[in-house]
Formats: C-alpha cells, sequence, structure tokens
C-alpha cells in the first residue's frame, strides 16, 4: 500500500491488521511516535491522520484510507523551526523523560487546531488519555495556554 | 563494639562478599585517581584532560555519566563542567561517555554506613569516607540511584572543567608567550589581554602534550553564571521534537526484533511450549529458547510480539505464595523477635510513656514501576566484541553480565548507554539484558532489538516491596508524647542484590528508612523496630525505596495522635521538629499555603505531612474536597530543603511531577498476584494520576542543608501522607490502607 | 411460519413475505415471525426479561447513558463500576466532538478482533447511543417502557426495533460487536438470534411491560 507521511510518499507491505504505529516506526524508521501501551491507554503514539489526533497503535493497516495524511511529532516541526506548540514546551521546559511527549504535543496541536482558546475543562478532558508518567501535567496544562496565546498572536 | 565499629565490620562484609581481598590494600590507595579512560582511543590532536572533558579540534565533549531517566541530570553535570570551564551549554556537546572505573559514585554508600543524613558530625563523615573508600577499592560501581547523582558529581564535576580551563590557559600561555596571569576565559576561548581569542579547539593539540593541571581552586558560588540559575536542559529540544533517540528507537543494519515470552509467575520453569502456530506467521525469523521462556526474533516488533503471543505454554508454579491473600498473612505474622530486623531508633520509653493511647495498622502495596518506554535492549554479539544499546543505571554490571553470558572478555563489551523513558527503579535490574543477550548470542552477527510488550513489561517488573505498619501513639495535654512504630515487609535489598548475586549482611536499613531517621527530636519517647519476612514476590527498589511506604505509615499515625491530642498538624509538626533544617521547610509550606488549620470549608481539608529521605527535609501540604461523587485533589504545596540549586526550574519540575508521582500512585496502584501472577497488565488496571486529577501545585526551595541532594526521590514519600491526611480533615474517614480507591472514590 | 435470513435492513422484508426463504449461510440473525396471537403475554413478559438483561448489561448500557453524556465502564472486566476512565466526556454531540472525539482511539473498522484491554472498535463510527435511549441504571420497567415510546425508541414500532437490530448488525455495529466484543470482555447474554426472537415474541405479544 501507499502511504503518505509528512507529505512523503512511503510503499510499504504489511498484513491488513498490522497497526500504523509499527509501520512507522519498523517499517519506516519514523520512531517519533513511541510504544508505550498498545491498547490506546497511554497516547504516547498519538499522529495525526487527515488533521484529526489519532492512536495509531489502534489504526489497522487496512482502514488507512488511500491518500491520507498522516503528519508524526517530525511532521509538525523539527529543531530550528519548531511549531508553536513546541516552542511552548521548550519554554516551559515541560518533559523529563520526554517519552510521553510526542503524543502529548501532537495531542495538544489538534486541540488548539479546532479551538485556539480552549478552556480549563476542554484541556482537562482533551488532554487526560494522554499519560505522563513522569508527572509533567502541571507544566503541560501551562504550554497548551502559551501555545495558545502565541497561536492567537501569529 | 562501639558503632562505628560495627559499622565498619558490616562495610567490610559488603566489600569482601563482592571482591574477595579487595579491602586489604587499605584507604590510602582510595584516595588516588583512576586512569582517564577517554585516553584509550583519542585519536591524535585531540585532548582528555581528566574523564569528563574531551576537546578536539572541532568540538568539546562534556562527559556526563549519570544516567538520565528523566531527572535532568544529563544537564545538570555539563552545567557544573561548563560552569568552571568557562563554556556555554550551547556550545558543547554532552555524552553519556564510556562505563569506566574512573567514574565511580563516590556518594552511593553515603546511605549506608548507619548514621541518618542530617548527621554531619566528624564520626558520620568519617565513617562515609571510610565506606566510600572501601567501596572504591572493593566494587567501583558507576551508578545512578539513590538520588546521589548530584551529591557525587557536585565537587568532582566542577573541579573537572576548572582543571581543563587551568590545563588550556597553560597551553595559551605557551602558545602565545603570555603569562598564565594575564590570560582570561570566556564562551570556550582563552582571551589575550589584548582581546585576542584562542578557541579551546584550537589548543587542543598543544594542550594535549601538556601534562594536565590536577588541583585548581573552585569559585566562589557568587560567580556563578549557569549553576544556580534556570537553564535550558540540553536534551529539551530532541524532546520536544521526537527526535530524541531512546533506546528502543535505536536502528542499525541489519537489525532484527525480538519479543519475549517469560513465565508470568517470576522465577518460575518453562515445562514445555508449542511454538509451531507463530514458527509460521509473517515476519518470523527464529524462535529460541531464553531462560525461563522463550524468545521471537522477527523482523519488525509488532510481528515478533504477534507470534510471542500464539505460542502456548505449560509454566510452571511460582517460587512464592500464589494469592496476595497469603501475602500479607505473611507480613502479619512477622511482627516477632525472630523477624526482627533492626531495632533502628530507641529514645525515651514508650512502653511507661503516659497518655491517651492512639493505635493503627497501615498497608502499602506491591506497586509497578512501569516505565512509559518499555524495557528494551539492543545488542549485537560478534565472536570478538559485543555492543549493547540501552539505557541502564549500573553500566558495568550490564558489561559484566554480558560478558558472562556471551563469554568475550569484558574490556570487549561496550555499552553505549541510551536516555531512557523513564526508569522509577526499574532499570537498575538485569533481566532484560540478561535475555536480549541471551538472543543475541544465539544470533550473533545480527543486532538484536527486544523490546518487552507492555504485558510482558508488567508481569515481569519486581514491585514496590509490600509492607505493613502497626503503631501505637500516646498523647497528654494537648501533645504528642509517644510513637511507637514497628514496620515488616519483606527485604528489598535481598531480593534486588540477590538477583546480582550478592548477599546482603545485617540488617536492611530501607525497612525502616523515612521512619527511624524523621529528626523529631522533640519527641520524648520514640521508637522504631523494623521486621523482615521470607522471600515473596521479587521486589525492588522503586522510586524513595523504603521511605515511601514508611513515611506513609510514619505520618499517618503521627496525624492520628495530633487529632487525638487537639493541636494543630502543621504546628504541633514544628514543636515536634528538632532538625532546624526541617522546622524552616516545615515553616516554608506554612506560609505558601497560607496554612490555617486542616479544615477550611465545608468538605474541604488540609493534610500536611513531612518526610526526610536521601537526606532531603521536604513538607508537603495538600487540600481536597469531597465532591458528590469522590474526593478531587485540588492543590498541593511542597518545601524542601536540597542545600544547593543546580537548575531552579528543573528542580520546580521534580517537585511537581514528584507530588503527581505520589498521588497518583497512592490514589490508584496496586500490584495483586493470584495463581502465582500479576493481575494488573496495563495501565489501566495501573493507572496512576491524569492530567484532569491534577492539583495546582507551588513549590519552594531551601537552600539551609549543609550538603548538596539529589531530588529525584525525596518529593514522593511525603505526598501519599498528605493526602491521607487531607481526606481525613475533608471527611472524617482515615485511610490506613494504599491504594486509597479500595475505601474512596475520586474524580 | 416464515423463516428469513436478514443481511440487509428489515424493511427490505418487510415487504417481501411472500418471497421464498433466503439463504441463511452469511446472516447476522434469522428472523422467524410467528403467527399473531401465538405468543402469550406472558411469554411475552419472558422475552422481555431477556431483552432487559441485555439492555442493561455493560456491552450495551455502558454507552446508553443519560444526558451528562458520559459513557461508563463497568461489568466484569472493569471491577467496580465506574465513568470511563481518562475524563472522557463525549458531549453533546454524543461523539466528543466537543473534547476528544471517541474516534482518536475507537477507530471505525469491520476487523472487529481487539486485544485484552485495548479501546474496542466496530463498523460504524463509535459514539453514544441518544440521550433519549437511556439504559445505564434503569430498571426494567423503566426500559421498556423506553422501548415502547416512538419519543424515545426512534420513532421505531417493534418491527422497526427489529428492523434496527438487523440493520445495525448488517453493518458490524453496537449490535453485532455486544455478542462479538473481543478481548476479555464479557460478551452480552443469550445471542444475537435470541435477541432478535426475543424482539420479535415481546413485538407478537403487544410489548407488555413488566409491573416494576
Amino acid at each position: 500500500m501507499k502511504l503518505t507521511v509528512n507529505g512523503t510518499e512511503h510503499d510499504v507491505d504489511v498484513e491488513a491488521d498490522m497497526p500504523l504505529l509499527w509501520i512507522l516506526r519498523d517499517e519506516l524508521n519514523i520512531t517519533g511516535p513511541k510504544y508505550g501501551c498498545g491498547v490506546a491507554q497511554c497516547g504516547a503514539c498519538t499522529v495525526h491522520v487527515d488533521g484529526m489526533a489519532v492512536r495509531s497503535c489502534q489504526l489497522p493497516a487496512s482502514n488507512i484510507e488511500e491518500g491520507a495524511e498522516i503528519t508524526t511529532i517530525e511532521g509538525l516541526g523539527q529543531p530550528g523551526s519548531l511549531h508553536a506548540v513546541q516552542e511552548a514546551w521548550v519554554e516551559h521546559q515541560v518533559a523529563q523523560c520526554g517519552y510521553c511527549q510526542s503524543g502529548q504535543i501532537m495531542q495538544a496541536a489538534m486541540l488548539l487546531d479546532f479551538d485556539p482558546d480552549p478552556s480549563d475543562e476542554k484541556i482537562d478532558a482533551v488532554m487526560s488519555g494522554n499519560l505522563c508518567r513522569c508527572g509533567t501535567y502541571v507544566r503541560i496544562r501551562a504550554a497548551v495556554k502559551s501555545a495558545a496565546a502565541k497561536l492567537n498572536e501569529a | 563494639m562501639s558503632r562505628a565499629g560495627t559499622i565498619a565490620r558490616r562495610t567490610f562484609l559488603i566489600g569482601s562478599a563482592a571482591v574477595a581481598g579487595g579491602v586489604a590494600f587499605g584507604v590510602f590507595a582510595a584516595q588516588r585517581p583512576f586512569p582517564n579512560p577517554n585516553l584509550d582511543d583519542l585519536p591524535k590532536g585531540s585532548a582528555s584532560f581528566n574523564p569528563w572533558v574531551i576537546i578536539d579540534s572541532d568540538k568539546v565533549t562534556l562527559i556526563a555519566t549519570h544516567a538520565d531517566k528523566g531527572q535532568g541530570v544529563f544537564s545538570a553535570q555539563a552545567a557544573l563542567i561548563a560552569e568552571e570551564l568557562d563554556i556555554e551549554l550551547d556550545q558543547v556537546e554532552v555524552s553519556f561517555g564510556v562505563p569506566d572505573r574512573a567514574y565511580y559514585n563516590i556518594a552511593a554508600t553515603d546511605a549506608m554506613a548507619g548514621y541518618p543524613l542530617y548527621d554531619n558530625s566528624p564520626t558520620a563523615e568519617r565513617v562515609r569516607g571510610f565506606l566510600g573508600g572501601i567501596v572504591k577499592l572493593a566494587l567501583p560501581m558507576m551508578a545512578t540511584g539513590g538520588s546521589s547523582a548530584m551529591p557525587d558529581v557536585y565537587d568532582k564535576l566542577r573541579h573537572a572543567g576548572a582543571c581543563a580551563r587551568e590545563t588550556l590557559k597553560l597551553a595559551a600561555s605557551q602558545q602565545s608567550g603570555v603569562p598564565i596571569e594575564q590570560l582570561k576565559t570566556a564562551r570556550g576561548a582563552v582571551i589575550l589581554p589584548d582581546g585576542t581569542e584562542l578557541p579551546y579547539t584550537k589548543l587542543a593539540g598543544l594542550a594535549a602534550q601538556i601534562e594536565p593541571v590536577t588541583r585548581a581552586k573552585l569559585r566562589d558560588p557568587k560567580e556563578w553564571r549557569l549553576v544556580g540559575k534556570p537553564m535550558e536542559r540540553v536534551d529539551i529540544v530532541q524532546k520536544s521534537t521526537g527526535t530524541m533517540t531512546y533506546g528502543i528507537d535505536f536502528r542499525t543494519d541489519g537489525m532484527k526484533y525480538a519479543a519475549i515470552k517469560v513465565n508470568p509467575r517470576q522465577g518460575g520453569a518453562m515445562n514445555s511450549y508449542d511454538a509451531s502456530a507463530a514458527q509460521a506467521m509473517p515476519g518470523v525469523d527464529k524462535i529460541l529458547e531464553i531462560t525461563g521462556g522463550v524468545a521471537v526474533v522477527a523482523d519488525n516488533t509488532w510481528r515478533a510480539i504477534q507470534a510471542s503471543e500464539a505460542i502456548t505454554f505449560d509454566w510452571g508454579p511460582a517460587p512464592y505464595p500464589a494469592e496476595q491473600e497469603t501475602h500479607w498473612k505473611v507480613l502479619s505474622d512477622s511482627f516477632t523477635e525472630d523477624s526482627l530486623n533492626a531495632e533502628a531508633r530507641v529514645v525515651g520509653d514508650v512502653e511507661a510513656a503516659e497518655g491517651e493511647v492512639v493505635t493503627g495498622e497501615y498497608r502499602s502495596p506491591y506497586i509497578a514501576h512501569a516505565p512509559l518506554e518499555p524495557l528494551n535492549a539492543t545488542i549485537l554479539v560478534t565472536e570478538t566484541r559485543v555492543d549493547i544499546w540501552t539505557g541502564h543505571q549500573i553500566q558495568q554490571f550490564v558489561e559484566q553480565i554480558v560478558a558472562e553470558i556471551t563469554g568475550i572478555d569484558q574490556d570487549n563489551v561496550h555499552l553505549h548507554n541510551m536516555f531512557m523513558g523513564g526508569s522509577f527503579g526499574h532499570r537498575l535490574e538485569f533481566d532484560f539484558i540478561r535475555q536480549a543477550a541471551e538472543i543475541a548470542n544465539q544470533m550473533r552477527g545480527t543486532p538484536i532489538q527486544m523490546t518487552y510488550s507492555r504485558e510482558e513489561d508488567f508481569a515481569h517488573d519486581f514491585p514496590r516491596h509490600i509492607t505493613m505498619g502497626r503503631g501505637v501513639a500516646k498523647v497528654k495535654d494537648g501533645k504528642v508524647t509517644s510513637m511507637d512504630v514497628q514496620i515488616a515487609g519483606q527485604s528489598v535489598m535481598r531480593s534486588q542484590m540477590g538477583r546480582m548475586g550478592m548477599s546482603l549482611p545485617g540488617p536492611d536499613a530501607q525497612l525502616h528508612e523515612g521512619a527511624w531517621d524523621a529528626p523529631m527530636f522533640n519527641l520524648p519517647n520514640l521508637r522504631v523496630r523494623s521486621y523482615i519476612t521470607q522471600a515473596l514476590a521479587p521486589v525492588s527498589s522503586w522510586r524513595a525505596v523504603g521511605a515511601g511506604p514508611n513515611v506513609f505509615i510514619y505520618e499517618t499515625l503521627l496525624d492520628e495522635a495530633i487529632h487525638a491530642a487537639g493541636a494543630d498538624p502543621l504546628q504541633e509538626r514544628i514543636r515536634l521538629m528538632g532538625h532546624d533544617v526541617s522546622v524552616k521547610v516545615l515553616e516554608a509550606v506554612g506560609e505558601l499555603s497560607s496554612w490555617n488549620g486542616p479544615k477550611v470549608g465545608e468538605n474541604r481539608g488540609r493534610g500536611v505531612a513531612y518526610g526526610f529521605s536521601f537526606g532531603v527535609p521536604v513538607a508537603t501540604v495538600v487540600e481536597v474536597v469531597m465532591t458528590g461523587n469522590g474526593i478531587k485533589i485540588d492543590k498541593a504545596w511542597m518545601a524542601a530543603d536540597v542545600g544547593k540549586v543546580i537548575d531552579p526550574v528543573n528542580l520546580e519540575n521534580l517537585a511537581e511531577g514528584g507530588i503527581v508521582f505520589g498521588l497518583g500512585h497512592a490514589i490508584n496502584c496496586e500490584i495483586t498476584y493470584s495463581d502465582g501472577m500479576a493481575q494488573q497488565t496495563n495501565y489501566h488496571a495501573h493507572e496512576a494520576m491524569r492530567l484532569y486529577q491534577c492539583p495546582e501545585i507551588q513549590f519552594r526551595a531551601l537552600e539551609n542543608g549543609e550538603k548538596i541532594r539529589g531530588f529525584g526521590e525525596p518529593p514522593i514519600p511525603p505526598s501519599a501522607p498528605a493526602l491521607g491526611n487531607a481526606i481525613f480533615a475533608a471527611t472524617g474517614q482515615r485511610i490506613r490502607e494504599m491504594p486509597f480507591n479500595k475505601h474512596i472514590d475520586f474524580v | 411460519m416464515r423463516t428469513f435470513a436478514l443481511a440487509a435492513p428489515m424493511s427490505v422484508f418487510v415487504s417481501a413475505l411472500a418471497v421464498p426463504a433466503l439463504a441463511a449461510d452469511d446472516a447476522p440473525a434469522v428472523v422467524n415471525i410467528p403467527a399473531e396471537g401465538s405468543v402469550s403475554e406472558s411469554q411475552g413478559l419472558e422475552a422481555f426479561q431477556r431483552i432487559y438483561e441485555v439492555a442493561s448489561h455493560p456491552r450495551c448500557a455502558n454507552c446508553h447513558v443519560d444526558d451528562r453524556n458520559i459513557p461508563m465502564w463497568s461489568g466484569p472486566s472493569y471491577g467496580e463500576t465506574r465513568p470511563h476512565g481518562m475524563n472522557i466526556k463525549a458531549g453533546e454531540s454524543r461523539i466528543g466532538a466537543e473534547f476528544l472525539p471517541c474516534q482518536t482511539c475507537h477507530i471505525t473498522s469491520d476487523d472487529l478482533d481487539t486485544e485484552p484491554h485495548a479501546s474496542p472498535r466496530f463498523g460504524i463510527e463509535w459514539q453514544l447511543a441518544p440521550v433519549e435511549f437511556v439504559w445505564f441504571d434503569k430498571s426494567a420497567l423503566e426500559i421498556c417502557e423506553q422501548l415502547k415510546d416512538p419519543d424515545r425508541n426512534g420513532g421505531r414500532d417493534w418491527m422497526g426495533l427489529v428492523d434496527h437490530l438487523i440493520h445495525d448488525a448488517s453493518l458490524n455495529g453496537p449490535v453485532l460487536w455486544g455478542w462479538n466484543p473481543g478481548g476479555t470482555r464479557e460478551p452480552a447474554p443469550y445471542s444475537l438470534q435470541q435477541h432478535v426472537d426475543d424482539m420479535i415474541a415481546w413485538g407478537i405479544a403487544g410489548q407488555p411491560c413488566p409491573t416494576e
């Protein structure tokens, strides 16, 4: 099948039930999306499919529509050209171990894409599917708000 | 025998248990530094003046050997060197370096010396120094654990930076003819009086010819540019862009991926298995036996895991009681003379003390480490050399173990330490290293990346030990007058060291840590006894180790006593505390939270708790409100004294995260065994805290302590009792067992 | 009595009662419509009791929740009953559009098999049932009255309800999934076939409701 990831088209030959996460990580060596639980409990594998945040560990190859645009954390922004959400994450020094942060950032980016000025209640609802074992939630909340402010200025 | 004598004997036993005869050389030799390992393969034109600084014509590399599991020590180590080297963090590369005895941890043994860490008396210091010297000779161990990284490196890395700087100045002086006294250094260059800048990289070739400076005076902290001020962590951009390479992200040509299935009854045998279905599955290359189970090698991790799940097994029984209930029974039967681990503290006479009696029994469950990056290791074994890519906290043991498994000389076994997606203590263990090595050794020439599925990670965690506490407190005239605390549990250290082939002679201090050394010197009667049980499920150091359960027991009993006395929970703790640094910490948390008693409105309450662990006094206040659907944790405040703050931003992050970690596990996490297997298989059943449950948090750092301390673990212990005490204040319900959600709902 | 295998919406077949029986091979369920008057009221009540056991079962009731719009986690695989973890709020949209869309985790897929404890999925978009269809924590009488009330059942008579079951099952929707939930989840009791039979029997008997 053909797969468009971060604007680049790839040919992959995998079983129908192989989840997108593993196509990205082990077939295409795109390792920003992380394996944490495999069952949509942690959110570390979150990517965007056509602009919607999706737990890539739950999306089988057979359910990826032809022509779908897949964006991973690497496609959101790179060192030197950070996305506003990533900038906020750096400014607030959110990460400790950092392993969940790819997923947190992708989830936050979609949240702000749909609601540039989210309420506290909404942040608490949207970001609670992403587990952080180090407990950086105070800084995640602050960074989401900073990122919102940046995006609104821009 | 004198106290110091007893301790010395015990430390000799530790030493001789590890390397026979190693102690015979005496303490003097311990003061000589080990050779610089960077010199072994140093290219021509490069200079390395000591184990922590390498300079070549292109770049300056700082060696930060302590493992980084998220606590930020990678960046902090670099900052300490850069401070004295006069270079900025954006001008250097930072590397974990190569495992070597030169990097042995000089602070890791401080807590084993038998003196509480607030005791800085000459005797205590001598015993610590003596113990450190013996360990250096017998077992110079490069290790990250016990919140010891900062105490280990605080002086030596600044010294390394200063010595390197002075050597570079010598070189510059030779090259320019300008006397050394007239040279300055800044931004990675030696600056001549006329303003000419000689970059360190250009001086490397010459400096490599010079005998390095080995003594240099450290700067007054008032002159620091970096340390003590907010810094941008050197790993923060990578960790915000998905470009950080964790062990699980390592890729190399020809690599294959492996998954394992090992008896979920920890340590039990594999009687038989049938892998015929798995063998035929897509991408499967090989199915191999390893100790206690089977590995599937495939061309992709997911395929390896899928195939491993298609194997059927006949597993042998667990070498410990199959049912959780029995584990608790063993603990409750262990409060006997025969099982006494230590009478760790006796002050006054708790039996004779008069007053109203308050009693309680407390339980702390098994808890999984469950770092978000599942355990993994990549190993390539050839006929002459082994390379290992993984994140580990005890680097040289990894090399030693892999050398034993592969039969390759340890000098040719090379660990490339990687960033870790958390550890919380699980990466002090070696099973995953052994398993990956056994697979790679059967597939010589092919790099093998072995990854635990999350379910395998939960099944083969070595959780925090279960603990039971019994307390009798007495109160009189509005004051707490006596605390008699008994703690029973299995020995974490015996379990953990046993898996490393070592024995722990003498008592296990972790069974009373955090209770025996609470410096409440104004409490006239105190007795702390700990009891050691038979081995139960295999257990390991879980962030804060013994202090976690023990502070929960001690501080909950204390809170019950203070309530019975009718005293204020914060004021009474301040009154009992005889340790000035701790008093200031309690006062600070009172000020920060505008403490005005435990009851702060209808259905709303506050709890305070104090914990002393790894030399750091920490006081935490938690505020909760009882809603129609359960307890909501609204706010938390913490004050702590780490002696010296390296990076206030990172420290605050550790404080916030520590509160979240401590509270989260207290509300809903436990591992229970049934049929010998952990019943919790993934995060749905061992969730800890999520963002919506996270309180507002304020933190204040104090610097009154005499020594610098690490802060990875100390925020954890007081969180749980502060929450339990707050729930009592809000609802009148006293919870004496974790996880609290067995007794009350949380929203 | 006539027997039809229904792989397509009931509406197709209601108008085709005179057509010879269709092959039952790939059908999710077979519709056996007994003659009018052949099911007594007490048999109808027994059938409803089984319908109630299905409707109130966690596989069904967890997403038939009230206007707080919060799905529930209950049943043997969850232990204690509690709201869906992770602070999930489906919103008035009932698909999470206002907060975190259900589909972030619950993928739409015809491949119903899922790992234990993974987010289950089925062939149509994951969502809460319309708010009028609340079953969670409701008594047999309350659910019975709701099922009979066209204002609270999507404007359906009993045949419409049967049609809905068959239609949903034919799309690999939640009705079919309820009996094939994958992982270690406990399926709804009885079977889809029994449930369809019970719905018909209850309908033919005049949709009798229990007294309490």
